[in-house]
């Protein structure tokens, strides 16, 4: 795999079988609308919560305090032991909270970090937290820190490479590892870019796609017929 | 090998592994909650095979989106193996009648810390406010004073509560809130080398002293100590052992020993959540004491001094002996 953890903000975790699985941790400011969200949403249950607890008087407000402290403590534990290990902001910005080993968060662990949510608010609008998260490469507030929980992004599903009926043509030249994987990745992004974008890629690669030599949308075509035969398709798929 | 022909050779053993991770986490949900029955040998083998395959299919620089499948795959089955379930009604006894105790007595130094910096400002200052009564507005203003002697006047038709306040059932949710908030925030305030736990106590303490020095002196001391005495057993230990183990957050961070000062403050946390599972449910217990039964007037002192006695005798056997007998 190409590494580029220089430039990427992802987080390599070794597991016991020895292959490295990359956690994509969340920034500021998804984590601050996640926040946002959830914070609404507290909002409006408690909302809803002091409408019908009002209709029953004193012990009504007694429910009503019980309720706003199990909100306010535990909101978050709750929805972070569930199937998707996030609280709804959090969904809804497709973020989850994580061990950063890269396991599931253990119970423990979600207390841990929401009841030192109060240290992360000192001294005053989540101060110390935000600064943690902006001063830190895996964006970790003091409650992640002492809970070793992360939260990340979850994993999108990888797009397939399609390939429109281009005939397979084998390289002029030998590859490396690196090269093919480049060219098989040209072809993939090939849908996500405008026609002029992939035309001045593969003129980019001059030796593979002719270059100067021929018009763009053939060393387009050419270099994705090349990616369809690395990937193996076609008669030329013996081993290079 | 060409990447298509690798991705021929092995999906259906990819598939075979989606399917049996898709039927375990079935077996997980809320809804239907029945015993795993995915073959565990099968899906251990299986796990392993993929990390295999996506090893080779990185040093062979296979495609992204074949190295995401494969990814996703080991990372899904991954989770799968090696997750923890800590958690469910069984451990709760084992939790409360050991773990907890056992957890308190392993961190006894800074339990005494914390119980120095919650009990040493409240005698000193319950004893200055009752030799100089004024001195209680340094704490306190004018009307929260009168509010105070309000609460725990003899004529009161309930005690240790404002006028509006109606219902025994109110005064519950009240104090699990408040109180609870109070301790959580001893624990929390731990992260900054301890100083805003031992703040939080000594804040509380004086607070504390100062209400109970001028009840006293004003003649109202009957009502006020045989209100408090029964459900401080609970509370003033909870938010010690709350305090404490902030301190031991502090502490780890201050004198972190062969580990990194990160890891320390790691290991002192975990350790540190049995405390605080046990200082919410000590919390709970002395919210319902104070809102249904200290509060009672019709209640004769001796009674409730007797019960007093009783719960502080429980608590502090229950932190001292709880547990070592498991102990081997």
């Amino acid at each position: 795999m190409l590494s580029n953890t220089t430039l990427d903000t992802t987080i390599p975790v070794e597991t016991p079988e020895g292959i490295q699985i990359d956690l994509r941790p969340a920034g500021f400011v998804a984590r601050g609308l996640a926040y946002g969200v959830d914070l609404l949403v507290r909002i409006g249950l408690l909302y809803v919560v002091a409408l019908v607890t009002a209709l029953f008087g004193g012990g009504g407000v007694g429910v009503f305090l019980i309720l706003y402290f199990l909100l306010e403590w535990f909101y978050p534990v709750l929805f972070e032991l569930s199937a998707h290990a996030a609280t709804p902001g959090k969904r809804v910005l497709g973020l989850r909270v994580i061990m950063d080993n890269g396991l599931p968060i253990t119970p423990a662990a979600s207390m841990i970090r929401n009841l030192l949510r109060t240290a992360d608010f000192l001294p005053f609008m989540y101060t110390a937290g935000v600064l943690s998260i902006l001063l830190r490469r895996d964006f970790k507030r003091l409650g992640d820190l002492a809970a070793a929980t992360l939260v990340v992004y979850v994993a999108e599903a990888p797009t397939k490479v399609e390939f429109s009926n281009l005939e397979p043509e084998a390289p002029s030249i030998k590859l490396a590892l690196r090269d093919q994987a480049a060219v098989i990745a040209f072809a993939a992004r090939l849908p996500r870019m405008t026609a002029e974008r992939a035309h001045e890629l593969a003129a980019l690669a001059a030796p593979l796609s002719g270059g100067a030599d021929v018009s763009g949308p053939v060393a387009t075509a050419r270099l994705t017929s090349i990616a369809h035969w690395l990937l193996g398709h076609g008669a030329g798929g013996k081993a290079q | 090998m060409k990447p298509l022909v690798f991705e021929q050779k092995y999906q259906n053993e990819w598939h075979e592994l989606d399917g049996l991770l898709a039927a375990l986490s079935a077996s997980r949900s809320w809804r239907r909650r029945r015993p795993v029955t995915a073959a565990g040998a099968r899906l251990a083998t299986l796990y392993r095979r993929a990390c295999e395959q996506l090893a080779t299919a990185r040093a062979r620089a296979y495609p992204a989106y074949m190295i995401s499948r494969l990814e996703q795959l080991t990372q899904d089955a991954h989770q799968a193996i090696y997750r923890t379930d800590d958690f469910g009604l069984r451990r709760f006894a084992t939790l409360m009648f050991a773990d907890f105790p056992r957890a308190v007595r392993a961190h006894a130094r800074s339990v005494w810390l914390a119980a120095a910096c919650l009990y040493l400002p409240a005698i000193i200052m319950g004893l200055l406010v009752f030799r100089n009564p004024e001195w209680i507005l340094s704490v306190v203003n004018v009307e929260q004073v009168a509010e105070f002697e309000a609460m725990y006047s003899t004529a009161a038709d309930s005690i240790g509560r404002t006028r509006d306040a109606d219902t025994d059932w109110m005064m519950f949710g009240y104090y699990v809130w408040h109180n609870t908030s109070l301790a959580f925030q001893c624990y929390a305030g731990g992260i900054f080398v301890g100083l805003l736990s031992v703040f939080a106590l000594a804040y509380n303490g004086i607070f504390i002293g100062a209400i109970a020095g001028y009840l006293s002196q004003r003649g109202l001391g009957s009502t006020f100590w045989s209100f408090v005495a029964t459900h401080s057993a609970f509370e003033l230990t909870a938010i010690v052992l709350a305090g404490g183990a902030g301190m031991r957050l502090g502490y780890s961070l201050l004198a972190p020993g062969r580990r990194s000062r990160l890891q320390s403050l790691v290991h002192a946390a975990r350790a540190s959540v049995d405390v605080i599972y046990g200082v919410a449910f000590m919390l709970l217990i002395a919210a319902a004491i104070e809102a249904f039964w200290s509060s009672a007037p019709w209640l004769p002192h001796a009674v409730k001094y007797s019960v007093a006695a009783g719960c502080w005798v429980a608590v502090l056997t229950w932190l001292w002996r709880g547990g070592r007998e498991h102990a081997s």
